[in-house]
């Protein structure tokens, strides 16, 4: 199993959900948007993506259709479920929670 | 949010399961899209293609890998192994055909006994009765002294004070059980073909109680058994099939049953079943005439618990209500109670304690057929010890690795299992044929999904009971196999111990069975070998029943004038020796009983207790071939218009004349209340004859003759030396003959009534024997596998041993005392749990105690010799071991 290590667990599935919520793309898509937003600081490689979104869409929170892509190839796009939105919301409250409470942590001066 | 979470799973689960292909290809389609989209990025960058598509696979980080991981998280792959583990068994399964052949036929006998047994217990013990609510019925009994059955008959007299003083029960009734033959037994005639059928006659709140409900018509109405009213009847659905083809206006119709015109009111539905009386075709109204004493007791009570009574109130009120009966009748009753028994048990007790009985000793044979399989499992996981540990140094973690023994070993239990239930809906098929002595609800014996439920988790269960210890087993200590070129010290070790622990319970098991029904056929031998009494060779004597009806034969004489003709022509008949008349049979047809009294002795109720009573004709002690001890037999003289006379069984004349010649004295018929009876002379003494079943003590009975009494229906007794076919071929035609309207029951030779009668032991005595055979060669199969295993492993030590100077009878010693000590082993527990458990048969048993010696160490010597004997091919193979051969292969 590889794990993009130096992800924290979930935060990926947290990064895939924020993007399904703008608009529902196709994999190399979604790869091409991360890159993207995150600079060079998120390594994800192309590979571990996938089995992240099948274990998406084996939740119930993304759910996947086989479209026609730009250059009207075939490919399968996949967008946010009900289920995934409250999940996102709730994901992203937690992370807000987690986060401020590290960088308040972090903050603190030495003694 | 788990419910919305499957409402979007579950459609993609299933689809992957099943359209296994299409999601294959989709996963493929959407991996290599995002490949060669980076193969294109890669180009365009200036790669030259070789090295574009290189690089666009490593940027994909191992596409198979990325795929099973796709796999995983679609969830596909539990299924997926457990689908290969199921191939992989089969394939194991089918490459060793005589392993797989011996496996699953144990199973299937353990599996299919258990599954027939099942059914039978479940049909007549568990299956609801067809009644709405059963539970709230019981049957109502009337238990006395001297009259000691726990179930005792009922008097119309003990009924009516039932009813006036019940709060318990909705409308108590009361149906005819007993007694005198023509109770239960109609003669419908005035139609074409005379025909007797079985029936009885019930109070008008027995068809309210069942809940029944008419197919046709009406059922009884509250009144309708009121002393004097009109009598009619109710039919069954077959026998309106039957004789009245079916037809709709036969309701206010007419019918003649027992000579007595009935008016028919209605129909019952075939699904109406009484186990009580599984044949009765005809239900007519019961009259309750004011008795004129508290007999006769041909009656059982039942009734319907209203809503919110408990059993045990209602046996509380029944039993105030038997004490105010005895206080009114104390010269009649002491110690009355009324026992309450909820109907099914009513039913069915009696027939509990074999059955269970008999389910126990099937759990015993499976429990065998899995320690059997186990250990050909464990014989067997040497051989495959090489592959178990080369699947673990490829990666299969302990868990895969069990799972995949575990569910070869379920593929066998339900081969087995499959298999067992073809033998146990043949085995149903079989019981349902013999019937075994009046067994009942046989009709609700089938095989259901009920059945088919049990045969499945017992074959699930068995499964994994005996996968789990060779599979366990096989999964540990692996480290060494490997490295030790096949023969790892300490796993054989091990592995030697449960082969021992297998073998000793499996010697311990079959012991237990093997008593049990040894107890079991020593009791039936020693119950066929009981006196009956009369010395005639069974086969000789021929016995039909033979009912006269109608009105032509309501007066006495003409009773007697037709069996007068009748003993007179069958005497003629050439071949024939000897023919009399006769209202009882041995061993357990008996015709009437009731108290007595011997003129110018004191009578108590307790001391002339009821005493079986046979109405007879002239003859009938030397058909039989019953001694005649003192005195004389009836003769053609005693006749109505002659002094009435009486002849007394030899116990009888013991306890009532012990110090003087019993010829002469005189004895009446009932208690001295009953003035009508005339006080008969006794005339002579006969040997002791058993009327009430081979395994009952009392032996007191009088005789009177036929002549002198009122007896439409007799048993017509011949001996002779003709094949009772063609005999019985021309008897019912000289009966024709005299008279079309006589019916004529199917004859049966003295030997078939005997056998009849003992039918029920004879039918749990037969299954618990073959349960006990199959067990003892289960064991002997068992036993042979673990020497032979035991032989194969130290074949090695063997031979130096031999190299050293050894000899064969040493080997043979070695070999033997082994196979002694685990079969001696498992004897003693076997021995300590036969103690502990056969005392559950007690009341199967017949003049043997649950602890009989003889019946244990008979059965300990069969089974250590069974096991000698198993022990003998491997140890001839041990004695043949060639040193040389065998410290070659070091």
């Amino acid at each position: 199993m590889s794990r993009p290590s130096d992800l924290v667990q979930g935060t990926l599935d947290l990064l895939l959900l924020k993007i399904l919520a703008l608009e529902p793309l196709n994999g190399w898509a979604i790869s091409q948007r991360l890159k993207q937003v995150s600079g060079e600081v998120l390594q994800v490689s192309d590979g571990s993506l996938y089995p992240a979104l099948h274990k998406l869409e084996q939740g119930g929170w993304i759910s996947a259709e086989w479209k026609a892509s730009e250059n009207n190839r075939r490919a399968k796009f996949y967008s946010l479920t009900r289920l995934g939105r409250r999940q996102l919301e709730h994901e992203t409250a937690n992370w807000s929670r987690l986060s401020s409470a590290i960088s308040h942590v972090l903050k603190l001066k030495e003694a | 949010m788990r419910l919305e979470h499957w409402l979007y799973a579950a459609p993609l689960r299933l689809r992957s399961l099943f359209r296994r292909q299409q999601v294959e290809r989709e996963l493929d389609e959407e991996l290599r899209g995002h490949l060669e989209h980076l193969i294109q990025q890669n180009l365009t960058a200036g790669m030259p293609p070789e090295q574009a598509r290189a690089a666009a696979m490593r940027q994909m980080d191992g596409l198979e890998q990325r795929k099973e991981e796709c796999r995983d998280a679609r969830g596909v792959n539990f299924f997926e192994h457990f689908a290969q583990d199921i191939r992989y068994g089969a394939r194991v399964l089918r490459k060793n055909p005589g392993f797989t052949l011996t496996a699953v036929l144990a199973l299937a006998l353990g599996i299919g006994a258990n599954s027939a047994i099942f059914s039978v217990v479940y049909g007549v013990l568990v299956r609801p009765l067809p009644f709405p609510d059963a539970e709230r019925l019981a049957m109502v009994y009337v238990h006395f002294s001297p009259q000691n059955s726990e179930r005792g008959n009922m008097s119309i007299a003990d009924f009516l004070d039932w009813k006036a003083q019940n709060r318990s029960f909705e409308e108590p009734a009361l149906f005819a059980v007993a007694g005198a033959a023509q109770l239960r037994r109609f003669d419908l005639t005035g139609v074409d073909e005379p025909e007797e059928v079985r029936g009885t006659s019930v109070t008008t709140g027995f068809f309210p109680a069942l809940r029944a409900q008419p197919l046709l018509g009406r059922l009884f109405l509250p009144g309708e058994d009121a002393a004097g009213s009109e009598r009619k009847v109710v039919l069954g659905e077959s026998l309106w099939r039957r004789r009245f083809g079916s037809r709709p206006d036969i309701v206010g119709q007419g019918i003649v049953l027992n000579g007595m015109r009935f008016t028919i009111i209605g129909v019952l539905p075939a699904s109406f079943q009484f186990a009580r009386l599984p044949d009765a075709e005809v239900w007519t109204n019961l009259l309750l005439n004011p008795p004129t004493h508290r007999g006769p007791y041909f009656y059982n009570g039942i009734g319907r618990l209203k809503p919110g009574v408990t059993l045990e109130q209602a046996q509380a009120e029944t039993n105030a209500i038997g004490g105010s009966i005895e206080r009114a009748n104390s010269s009649w009753y002491s110690h009355l109670t009324m026992p309450v028994i909820p109907l099914r048990e009513a039913l069915v007790g009696k027939v509990r304690p074999a059955l269970l009985v008999l389910f126990g000793a099937v759990v015993f044979v499976l429990l065998i057929a899995a320690v059997n399989v186990a250990n050909l499992l464990l014989s067997r996981a040497n051989v495959r010890e090489r592959e178990i540990a080369v699947r673990a140094a490829l990666g299969a973690g302990r868990g895969r690795l069990v799972r995949q023994l575990l569910t070869e070993s379920t593929l066998l239990a339900l081969l087995g299992g499959g298999l067992g239930l073809l033998l146990a809906y043949a085995g149903i098929q079989l019981l349902r044929a013999w019937n075994p002595g009046n067994l009942p609800r046989v009709g609700d014996i089938q095989l259901d999904s009920h059945v088919a439920l049990f045969t499945l988790l017992i074959s699930l269960a068995s499964g994994i009971l005996f996968g789990l210890a060779p599979a366990m087993h096989s999964s540990r200590g692996l480290i060494g196999s490997l490295n030790e070129g096949g023969r790892s010290g300490t796993a054989g070790t091990a592995r030697r111990r449960v082969h021992a622990a297998l073998m000793v319970s499996e010697v311990a098991l079959s012991l237990v069975l093997l008593i049990g029904a040894g107890l079991l056929l020593r009791s039936f031998d020693l119950l066929q070998k009981v006196n009956a009494g009369f010395s005639a060779d069974p086969q000789k004597v021929l016995a039909l029943d033979i009912t006269l009806s109608g009105p032509k034969y309501a007066d006495g004489k003409a009773q007697v004038a037709f069996f007068d003709r009748l003993i007179e022509q069958a005497r003629a008949l050439p071949g024939v020796e000897s023919a009399a008349l006769s209202d009882s049979l041995p061993p357990s047809e008996a015709g009437d009983s009731d108290t007595f009294v011997i003129d110018g002795q004191a009578w108590t109720q307790a001391g002339f207790p009821s005493t079986d009573n046979a109405i007879l004709g002239p003859g009938y002690f030397r058909a039989m071939e019953i001694p005649l001890l003192r005195g004389r037999d009836f003769a053609d003289s005693d006749t109505a218009g002659s002094p009435p006379v009486a002849i007394i069984s030899a116990s009888l004349a013991r306890r009532y004349f012990p110090h003087e010649d019993p010829i002469g004295h005189r004895l009446k018929q009932s208690d001295p209340s009953l003035h009508g009876s005339p006080f008969m002379e006794i005339v002579g003494v006969v040997g002791d004859v058993k009327y009430d079943g081979l395994d009952d003590h009392s032996e007191m009975a009088y005789y009177t003759p036929y002549r002198q009494n009122f007896a439409r229906n007799l048993y017509l007794v011949v001996r002779s030396g003709l094949p009772a076919a063609s005999l019985s071929g021309t008897l019912r035609q000289q009966v024709r003959d005299l008279d079309p309207d006589v019916v004529v029951s199917q004859p049966s030779t003295l030997e078939q009534v005997m056998s009849d009668s003992v039918a029920q032991p004879r039918f749990r005595t037969a299954l618990l024997g073959l349960f006990a055979a199959i067990a003892l060669v289960l064991a002997a199969i068992g036993i042979y596998g673990v020497i032979a295993y035991a032989v194969a492993q130290r074949t090695h030590e063997i031979g130096i041993r031999m190299a050293l100077g050894a000899r064969r009878m040493d080997v043979l010693r070695l070999v033997t005392i082994r196979g002694l000590q685990l079969t001696l082993a498992g004897l003693a527990i076997g021995m300590a749990a036969a103690m502990a458990l056969t005392r559950l048969l007690k009341s199967l048993l017949f003049g043997v105690r649950p602890s009989d010696p003889l019946t244990f160490l008979g059965m300990a010597t069969l089974l250590c010799t069974v096991a000698l004997l198993a022990c003998a091919e491997p140890a001839r193979r041990a004695m043949r071991v060639d040193p040389m051969v065998a410290l070659r292969y070091e």
